[in-house]
C-alpha cells in the first residue's frame, strides 16, 4: 500500500470537465467530471448500460462529446481524431479483443508502435537500407514488453488460435508498446477465470511499475477493483453517483442500491 | 520440399525476418531465380512470348491488386482500366519524346492519381459499394479513352508502341523484352514481400481488420486506404505501360475492358488475396489454363476416338476452366498458396501429422 501511494504523484493527467454525450434522444452521458492523477489506477464501475464505455469512447476520440472539455496533460483533446489521440499518448484495449486476425502475435505487437516508426512503401521497397534497421530496433523494445507479460510461447502464433486470456495479454502488450503516459483497460478481465484473473492483476501491475504508466480499469469484478485501484468513479443511467477511495466509493448507499436495488424494492 | 524445420534457431531479428528464413527455401529461390534467367536460352521463342512474357506480366499486374485487395482489404473491379490509363500515359510520353524510363514513371503517377480520385470512394463505403464505384471507374475511363481521339488516336484506333530503349538497351528482341518484364516483376515481387514485413504493411492490415483498432494505436485509417490506392495503381499503371510495350506492343481499348477486371480478381482470389506465390500461381491459372486445356482437347480429338464437333472443342475447355475455380476456391478458399502451404507443411513434418503454425 505504501508504495503505492509513493507512485501516485500530483500531477493530473486526464480531466473530465461536465462531459455530455447524446445518441439521438437518448443522453448516455449527463455531465461526467473526473480527474486522474499520474500513476494511479483508476477504477470506473457502474450496471450495465451505465455509460463506462461510451466515457472511454468520448475520451479516446470515437465519439467525441458534444458538450464539456477533456483535458490530457492540459491539453484539451475532445474533438481530435482518434489516431492523433492516440499519437499523443492515450492507449486503450477493448472489452471485446480487438486484435488483427491476419497477423501473428509478435505482428500485432509490433503494431503498437507504429507511432514511433516512419511506414513508406518506398523504404519498404529498399527494406535493406532503409527500413531494416528501424524494425529491428523497434523489435528489441517489443522483446522488452513480450518479456514482462511472458508472451514468448505464442509470439510467432497467429493471433486467432491462442486462447481468450492470452489474446488480451496480446492487446495488453500492443497497447503497452506505444509507451502511453495514459491507458483505458475495458474489462480485461472479462470471461476469464479465476487464475487468468490472478495473472492479469499482476500483469497490470507490473506494467504500471515497470513503465510508469496511469491506467483508467473499467472492470465488472469488484475484488479486482478494490485490490488494485486507488480511487474508483461509479457511473449509472450517465451519472456519477459516487467518487473517491475504491472501498468508500463501492459501499455508498446509492452504490448499492443502482447494483441490487433498494431494500424497499425487495418483494 | 524434402527437408526439415527442426534445428533452425535464430539469433538476430535481422535473420529471423528475412525473406526466406529457411536456407532450404532460399536454396529452391536462387534456382528459380537462375531458371527464369536462362529461360531465353532453352524456352523456344514462341514459349517464351506467348507463354512466360505474359504470365510474368500478368503476375506483376496481379501483384499490384493483391496489394489492394488482399492487404489492404479495398475491393477494386476496375483495375483494367488502372492498367490503360498506364499503357496510354506511357505511349503517349514516348510518342512526346520522353524516355522510357521516366514514360513507366509518368505511367505509375497517372495511374495512382486517377486511382486514388475513385479510391476516395473507399473512404465512405465498404464491400459491394466499393465494387460498385470501382466499377463506376472502368466504365468512365474506357469511355473516356473511346471517346477522347486525342487519347486512343481516334475511333476503332489502334496506337503502337514506338520503339524505346531502357537504360541504353533497345527493347526490340524477344529477349530483352522478356528481361525487362522479369526485371519489373521481380521489383513488384520485392517490394511485396517487403511491405509484408514491414511498419507499412502492418498498418494496411490493420486498417483491413478492424479501422477503428488500428486509429487507437495511432494508425490514420483515411490516410492508409489512400496510400493502398495510391501504391496499388502507382505499380498497376507501370504494369500497364509494361504490358503495352513488350506484349501488346499496339493497343486498342478492349485490351483494358471489364473482363479483363474480372480476370484479374480472379487470379487474385484463386491464388489467394494478399499472397504473393499466389499472384504467380493465379495468374498461371487463369492465364495458362485454358490454352492447356485447349490443346490437350485438340490432342485427344486428333486421335479421333469420338467424333466432338468444332464447336464442342471450343465450349469445353471454357466450361472445365470455370468449373476448375469454383472447384479451387471450394476445396480451399484461401486459394492456390494455401494448397501449395498445406502440401510443404504436410512434407516438413513428414511422416508426422502436427505442425507448429
Amino acid at each position: 500500500m505504501t508504495k503505492t501511494q509513493e507512485i501516485v504523484g500530483q500531477q493530473t493527467v486526464l480531466e473530465c470537465e461536465e462531459v455530455c454525450r447524446w445518441f439521438g434522444g437518448l443522453q448516455a452521458l449527463k455531465g461526467i467530471t473526473l480527474t486522474v492523477k499520474e500513476g494511479e489506477i483508476f477504477g470506473l464501475v457502474g450496471p450495465n448500460g451505465s455509460g463506462k464505455t461510451t466515457l472511454v469512447n468520448a475520451i479516446t476520440g470515437f465519439y467525441p462529446p458534444q458538450q464539456g472539455a477533456i483535458r490530457f496533460l492540459g491539453e484539451p483533446i475532445n474533438g481530435l481524431r482518434p489516431h492523433r489521440i492516440a499519437q499523443k499518448g492515450i492507449a486503450r484495449t477493448f472489452q471485446n479483443v480487438a486484435l488483427f486476425k491476419g497477423l501473428s502475435v509478435l505482428d500485432n505487437i509490433l503494431l503498437g508502435r507504429h507511432i514511433f516508426m516512419r511506414p513508406s512503401s518506398l523504404a519498404s521497397l529498399f527494406y535493406w537500407w532503409w527500413a531494416q534497421k528501424e524494425e529491428v530496433s523497434h523489435r528489441v523494445k517489443v522483446e522488452e514488453v513480450i518479456d514482462l507479460l511472458q508472451l514468448e510461447s505464442v509470439r510467432d502464433q497467429p493471433v486467432d488460435v491462442i486462447p481468450l486470456g492470452m489474446q488480451k495479454r496480446v492487446e495488453l502488450a500492443r497497447a503497452l508498446c506505444a509507451e502511453p503516459r495514459f491507458l483505458v483497460l475495458d474489462e480485461p478481465m472479462a470471461g476469464m477465470n479465476q487464475e487468468e484473473k490472478e495473472y492479469m492483476v499482476r500483469f497490470i501491475l507490473d506494467a504500471r511499475d515497470a513503465m510508469g504508466v496511469t491506467m483508467l480499469l473499467i472492470e465488472h469484478h469488484m475484488d479486482v477493483v478494490t485490490a488494485i485501484c486507488n480511487r474508483a468513479v461509479v457511473l449509472n443511467n450517465g451519472e456519477k453517483i459516487a467518487e473517491g477511495p475504491t472501498r468508500e466509493a463501492i459501499n455508498d448507499p446509492a452504490v448499492v442500491a443502482a447494483y441490487i436495488g433498494k431494500t424497499q424494492d425487495a418483494a | 520440399m524434402f527437408y526439415r524445420l527442426s534445428g533452425i534457431k535464430h539469433t538476430r531479428y535481422a535473420s529471423s525476418r528475412a525473406l526466406w528464413p529457411v536456407t532450404a527455401d532460399r536454396r529452391i529461390m536462387q534456382v528459380l531465380v537462375a531458371l527464369a534467367l536462362l529461360a531465353p536460352f532453352f524456352l523456344s521463342d514462341l514459349y517464351l512470348t506467348s507463354y512466360m512474357l505474359p504470365w510474368l506480366i500478368w503476375t506483376a499486374a496481379a501483384l499490384s491488386l493483391t496489394l489492394l485487395m488482399g492487404m489492404a482489404g479495398q475491393l477494386h473491379f476496375g483495375f483494367a482500366a488502372v492498367l490503360a490509363i498506364g499503357a496510354y500515359t506511357s505511349i503517349h510520353l514516348t510518342r512526346a519524346g520522353v524516355p522510357f524510363e521516366f514514360a513507366l514513371l509518368g505511367a505509375g503517377l497517372m495511374s495512382a492519381f486517377i486511382g486514388v480520385i475513385f479510391g476516395a470512394a473507399a473512404l465512405r463505403v465498404k464491400g459491394l459499394y466499393l465494387v460498385m464505384a470501382t466499377l463506376a471507374m472502368q466504365y468512365l475511363v474506357e469511355w473516356v479513352i473511346i471517346n477522347v481521339p486525342a487519347i486512343s488516336g481516334g475511333a476503332q484506333a489502334t496506337l503502337s508502341t514506338p520503339d524505346v530503349t531502357f537504360l541504353f538497351v533497345p527493347l526490340q528482341s524477344d529477349a530483352s523484352l522478356y528481361y525487362m518484364a522479369l526485371l519489373w516483376t521481380v521489383v513488384v515481387t520485392l517490394l511485396l514481400l517487403n511491405i509484408k514485413r514491414t511498419s507499412f504493411g502492418r498498418a494496411l492490415v490493420a486498417v483491413r481488420d478492424k479501422d477503428f483498432a488500428a486509429a487507437v494505436i495511432g494508425v490514420d485509417p483515411v490516410k492508409y486506404k489512400l496510400l493502398a490506392f495510391f501504391a496499388a495503381s502507382f505499380l498497376g499503371g507501370v504494369t500497364g505501360a509494361i504490358l503495352a510495350f513488350c506484349y501488346y506492343q499496339a493497343v486498342t481499348p478492349e485490351q483494358f475492358g471489364f473482363n479483363v477486371s474480372i480476370q484479374l480478381v480472379a487470379m487474385v482470389l484463386v491464388g489467394g488475396l494478399g499472397s504473393v506465390i499466389g499472384a504467380y500461381l493465379g495468374a498461371g491459372f487463369v492465364l495458362l489454363l485454358p490454352i492447356v486445356l485447349t490443346n490437350v482437347l485438340a490432342f485427344v480429338a486428333s486421335y479421333e476416338w469420338m467424333p466432338i464437333s468444332f464447336n464442342l472443342i471450343a465450349h469445353i475447355p471454357l466450361m472445365v476452366y470455370g468449373a476448375l475455380i469454383i472447384g479451387v476456391l471450394l476445396y480451399e478458399p484461401l486459394g492456390l498458396a494455401k494448397i501449395y502451404d498445406n502440401l510443404r507443411k504436410y512434407f516438413v513434418v513428414w511422416p508426422f501429422r502436427h505442425t507448429q503454425s
